[in-house]
């Protein structure tokens, strides 16, 4: 079996193709899903700017950056998915080589927000190289898995983790618990969707809660365990640690079935809330828009990641199906994390929420990887005829 | 096997990894929105209450603190709005202290440990306010407003500022307003007082505080994380402004008074004086001049460490009111207590004529007249007028010293007098038992003659002085001395009206007062007074030196001048038979060592000013100085 479906698509046929055919193929719905999702930020970003007192359209407020960083994110996902992702797996190793060299870049380079080395300021822009690392790791594995002739062995499983292991440990060494962790997811959800052996897959799950209490004691910084540990806390200190989530909690729980209104949640506007514009934006976005604006939005998320896994199963190349099992597995694992951390139920570890945290680089890397999956549906339809 | 035809990867998919992994994002997500459930649906009641508490504050709204007016309407105090810079801790992190402060200091011009004390002496908990510096200028408030996430906590507050139109010529009647110390606040707190609160700290400010200050309101504030206003939500109780003063004194009297003892006091080089104007029926207080003093404006700015030291540092105090709050020796002036007290124990009558030698002699102690060649024979008009020392050892010796101290007493010696203005102190009056209670021993014969002739261990206030005359003038009715005419609601409507006090009736028939006022008509028309008595309207008075501290090398002991006048209601043509004087005035010069009496040309001057007499009759070359000793 495979054998027709494994023929490489010679460029004739690529230039054969109608575009008529590319559009049919072209999921309309993961690109609206997707949109919408942008759109939920956008929205988000204009009532932060309110608070913040300014006229949302000025230059420099959060919503008039976020409007442009839409516009680059638009042009991004359309680039990808013009761009035939089969050359991906040929760039494979370069693009891992890029990838290290914006990390490394970072830390010699990175600009401390929040004490940490996270930011490369280009220009008027501060962009978080972390955020691009992500999507050009789903690359590398998914090329690296893809030329695996034994996708389950237990060699395979060890040069995937051999390849995540250096830019985990750079972003780690940033240090970002947050990006580091999904790093670890995207190798987890690729693997899993690889068909890898269960059984290797639970003694690799062992090892690493092996590795927890070295982590905690040689790798994590203090106000990392100090974050988990609040977490952990049954009866936290309000004013100290707990503060963050405490008022976020306040925020969620303020807004109801309904919400306040946007632009009317007062924990929001009287700038109660930490970091609301980017890792707690969903504590604004329950404070105003409510349990139904949650609602929508996890609809959302749920059709977005149905459409990512639909791709990868109509993906007659274990590098499409890879691929999108990364995207998918960063998506789901970020939006846990992210939406499990306003709502108390996982710790602060500063995961943007994708498409509705405010951030360029997220959005710009959330695009780039909506788009090669695109690049991927297209590019499946000759078999279809 | 499968063969490939290249290395093309084949497929992958796994339905059942693909389920599980749909399974496990359904189950998570289903997790978010059980738990997003739980708490804006079954738990948000709690949180919208907690959300409420959050951003709502009962803050005080201040009250327009009551005005001051003289006697004649003029403002003597005003509220103007300025900024005031303060600080809530809490909102101010330990990290960026240093720099908000060093900021701070050269904003404000201050230094930065001072900056520091006030921060940390801050009487409220970390979340109140604590104030930096009051009247702050415009352009620096906006500064400071403008900077605001460069200085976390610093917030510019508009508040009212005292405004004392006349500054220091009445700073020791008005008194200042000041912030609430460490130590008054827990006592203040249920009185509504908030820690950045300011309150009278002396003169009529502080004794008058309750009426000034008026009622605080509240209303619950919408504010937000760093604790800024955003908005007023609900009004709960409007602020209701404080009462307003309206003075028994009137500016253009204390400006003659002042101005009068001003005059003198640069003549002679003098440090400290008073002069106090009243009215006697009423024991209204028309000028009251305690000088050296400060200017309270100062205070109401908020005043330097620097600046206090030097105020608090000064030999002078000048912010003593030395009318009120010390008490000096009170020399002849004293003698009217025994002159009422012989009359009216009828030890001596107006008639009785006694030998007034050049000295008394007690066992082997001599006690000297101060003119060395006596008076002659003297009734108590002689010697009251030539105020003869030995003429009232002798009464003093007749009436003892409990009589004495009785007839002390009766005209209020020896106890505060009540006046309106905080910190009074009572004077001593020394009796037999007052000596064994302090002293342990009896008052020896010697004693009695000093205290006859206010040398003794008797000492008064000016205030008491001129109290004690007043009753004279107004036929023997001991009223209590008040600054406050009546006090005025915010609407215009009498509080409290105005109502003379007395203290009680002097024990002395009529005429016996009469013959002294008579008595101490005769001190200025036997020119005692030198030429006083050419004034074109009626004085009566006494003088008085009283000696204290140290002998010089000649064996001279520095004094005091105190000069005690009332004139009648008929200036011109009235008569000192009836007591309806309405204008008794006492200067006191402190340390005077003048020739003649510079505290009778005190109080001439302030009487040419009063009445306005266009010749000047002052003898400056009676103020010359060196130790003359010249009773009088």
């Amino acid at each position: 079996m495979g054998v027709i479906r494994a023929q490489p698509a010679r460029v004739t046929d690529w230039a054969a193709k109608s575009v008529g055919a590319a559009w049919r193929a072209f999921d309309l719905q993961l690109t609206t899903y997707a949109a919408l999702l942008v759109a939920v930020g956008l929205v988000m970003a204009y009532t932060n700017s309110v608070e913040d007192g300014a006229i949302p359209l000025e230059a420099g407020t959060t919503f008039s950056r976020g409007l442009m960083w839409a516009a680059i994110a638009a042009v991004v996902f359309t680039l990808a998915t013009a761009f035939d992702y089969r050359w991906l797996r040929t760039l494979a190793w370069p693009i891992y080589g890029v990838q290290l060299g914006l990390l490394v870049l970072t830390l010699l380079i990175g600009d401390g927000i929040g004490g940490s080395a996270r930011w490369i300021e280009i220009g008027p822009l501060t962009f978080q190289f972390s955020e691009i690392a992500k999507v050009l790791m789903i690359i590398v594995l998914a090329s690296y898995l893809a030329s695996r002739r034994r996708l389950d062995s237990l060699a395979s499983i060890l040069g995937a983790c051999l390849l995540v292991a250096p830019p985990l440990a750079l972003v780690m060494l940033q240090p970002d618990l947050g990006t580091s962790l999904v790093f670890g997811a995207i190798l987890a959800g690729m693997l899993w969707m690889s068909g890898a052996s269960l059984r290797w897959l639970a003694v690799l799950a062992a090892l690493v809660v092996a590795m927890v209490p070295i982590a905690w004691t040689y790798i994590l910084r203090d106000y990392q365990k100090e974050r988990l540990a609040s977490f952990l806390d049954t009866n936290p200190d309000i004013q100290g640690a707990g503060f963050q989530l405490h008022q976020a909690q306040i925020a969620v729980g303020s807004g109801g079935p309904f919400g306040k209104g946007l632009t009317n949640g007062t924990q929001t506007q009287g700038g109660f809330l930490p970091v609301q514009t980017t890792d707690f934006v969903f504590a604004t976005l329950a404070e105003e828009l409510g349990f139904i604006g949650g609602l929508v939005l996890f609809l959302l998320f749920v059709l977005l990641l149905w459409r990512v896994l639909v791709a990868g199963w109509r993906s007659k190349d274990a590098f499409g199906t890879l691929f999108a099992a990364g995207v998918a597995s960063m998506i789901l694992f970020q939006l846990v994390v992210n939406v499990g951390m306003v709502l108390g139920v996982m710790p602060i570890t500063g995961i943007p929420l994708p498409f509705v945290t405010h951030g360029g680089a997220s959005l710009v890397s959330m695009a780039a990887g909506l788009g090669i999956l695109q690049s991927i549906n297209v590019r499946q339809t000759r078999a279809a005829w | 096997m499968t063969t490939y035809l290249d290395d093309r990867p084949r497929p992958i998919r796994q339905p059942s990894r693909f389920i599980a992994f749909a399974v496990v994002t359904l189950l998570a997500v289903g997790g978010l929105t059980t738990r997003l459930f739980y708490l804006q649906i079954v738990d948000g009641g709690r949180f919208a209450t907690l959300s409420a508490r959050n951003r709502t504050v009962l803050e005080a709204v201040p009250a327009p603190r009551g005005l001051i007016y003289d006697s004649a309407g003029r403002v003597l105090v005003t509220n103007v709005p300025t900024f005031a810079v303060k600080v809530r801790p809490a909102d101010l992190p330990q990290a960026q202290r240093p720099e908000v402060v060093a900021r701070l200091a050269a904003l404000l011009d201050l230094d930065e440990a001072e900056i520091n004390a006030t921060i940390d002496s801050n009487p409220g908990s970390n979340f109140d306010l604590v104030r930096i510096a009051g009247d702050v200028d415009e352009q620096t408030a906006l500064l400071i407003s403008e900077a605001g996430f460069e200085l976390p906590g610093v917030e510019i507050a508009v508040e009212a500022r005292r405004q004392y139109t006349y500054g220091p010529l009445l700073s020791q009647v008005l008194g200042y307003t000041g912030p609430v110390s460490a130590e008054q606040l827990p006592g203040l707190r249920s009185l509504g007082y908030l820690p950045d609160d300011l309150l009278g700290k002396t003169g009529l400010e502080s004794q008058y505080e309750t009426e000034l200050r008026g009622l605080y309101g509240s209303e619950s504030v919408e504010r937000d994380a760093t604790g800024r206003k955003m908005q007023v939500l609900q009004t709960i109780n409007e602020a209701s402004p404080g009462n307003s003063l309206n003075l028994t004194i009137d500016a253009k009297e204390q400006i003659y008074a002042e101005r009068a003892l001003k005059w003198a006091m640069a003549e002679v080089g003098l440090k400290r004086g008073v002069v106090i104007v009243m009215n006697p029926q009423t024991d209204e207080v028309v000028a009251l001049v305690s000088l050296p003093t400060y200017d309270n404006n100062l205070f109401a700015r908020g005043i330097s460490n620097t600046d206090y030291r030097a105020l608090v540092e000064d030999p002078d105090k000048p912010l003593l009111n030395h009318a009120t709050q010390a008490h000096y020796p009170p020399g002849s002036t004293y003698k009217l207590v025994a002159g009422t007290g012989g009359l009216a124990d009828r030890k001596i009558s107006a008639r009785t004529e006694l030998q007034t030698k050049s000295y008394l002699t007690l066992g082997s102690t001599k006690f000297y007249d101060w003119n060395r060649r006596g008076f002659g024979a003297c009734n108590i008009y002689c010697g009251f007028a030539h105020s003869s020392d030995t003429f009232f050892f002798q009464v003093a010796g007749m009436l003892g010293i409990d009589r004495l101290g009785y007839w002390g007493k009766q005209y209020g010696f020896g106890s505060p007098t009540g006046i309106d203005l905080p910190g009074e102190v009572s004077g001593i009056v020394p009796t037999n038992q007052w000596k064994q209670d302090v002293l342990g021993a009896p008052i020896y014969p010697g004693e009695t003659y000093q205290s006859g002739i206010g040398q003794g261990y008797d000492v008064v206030t000016p205030i008491q002085l001129i109290n004690a005359y007043a009753a004279l003038a107004n036929g023997g009715t001991l009223l209590q001395p008040q600054v406050v005419h009546d006090i005025v609601g915010p609407e215009g409507q009498v509080v409290r009206p105005f109502e003379p006090k007395m203290l009680h009736e002097i024990d002395a028939p009529a005429s016996v007062l009469k013959t002294m006022r008579n008595a101490a008509r005769a001190v200025v028309e036997v020119r005692h007074t030198y030429n006083l008595v050419e004034l074109p309207i009626k004085v009566a008075g006494k003088s008085g030196t009283a000696e204290f501290g140290n002998r010089d090398k000649e064996g001279r002991l520095p004094f005091h001048s105190w000069f005690v006048g009332f004139v009648p209601k008929d200036p011109e043509n009235g008569s000192f038979d009836k007591p309806d004087s309405n204008l008794v005035v006492l200067a006191f010069a402190y340390d005077s060592r003048t020739k003649g009496n510079v505290a009778t040309e005190i109080v001439k001057y302030y009487l040419q000013q009063h009445f306005a007499i266009e010749k000047d009759y002052r003898l400056p070359n009676l103020l010359e100085r060196g130790n003359f000793y010249q009773s009088n």
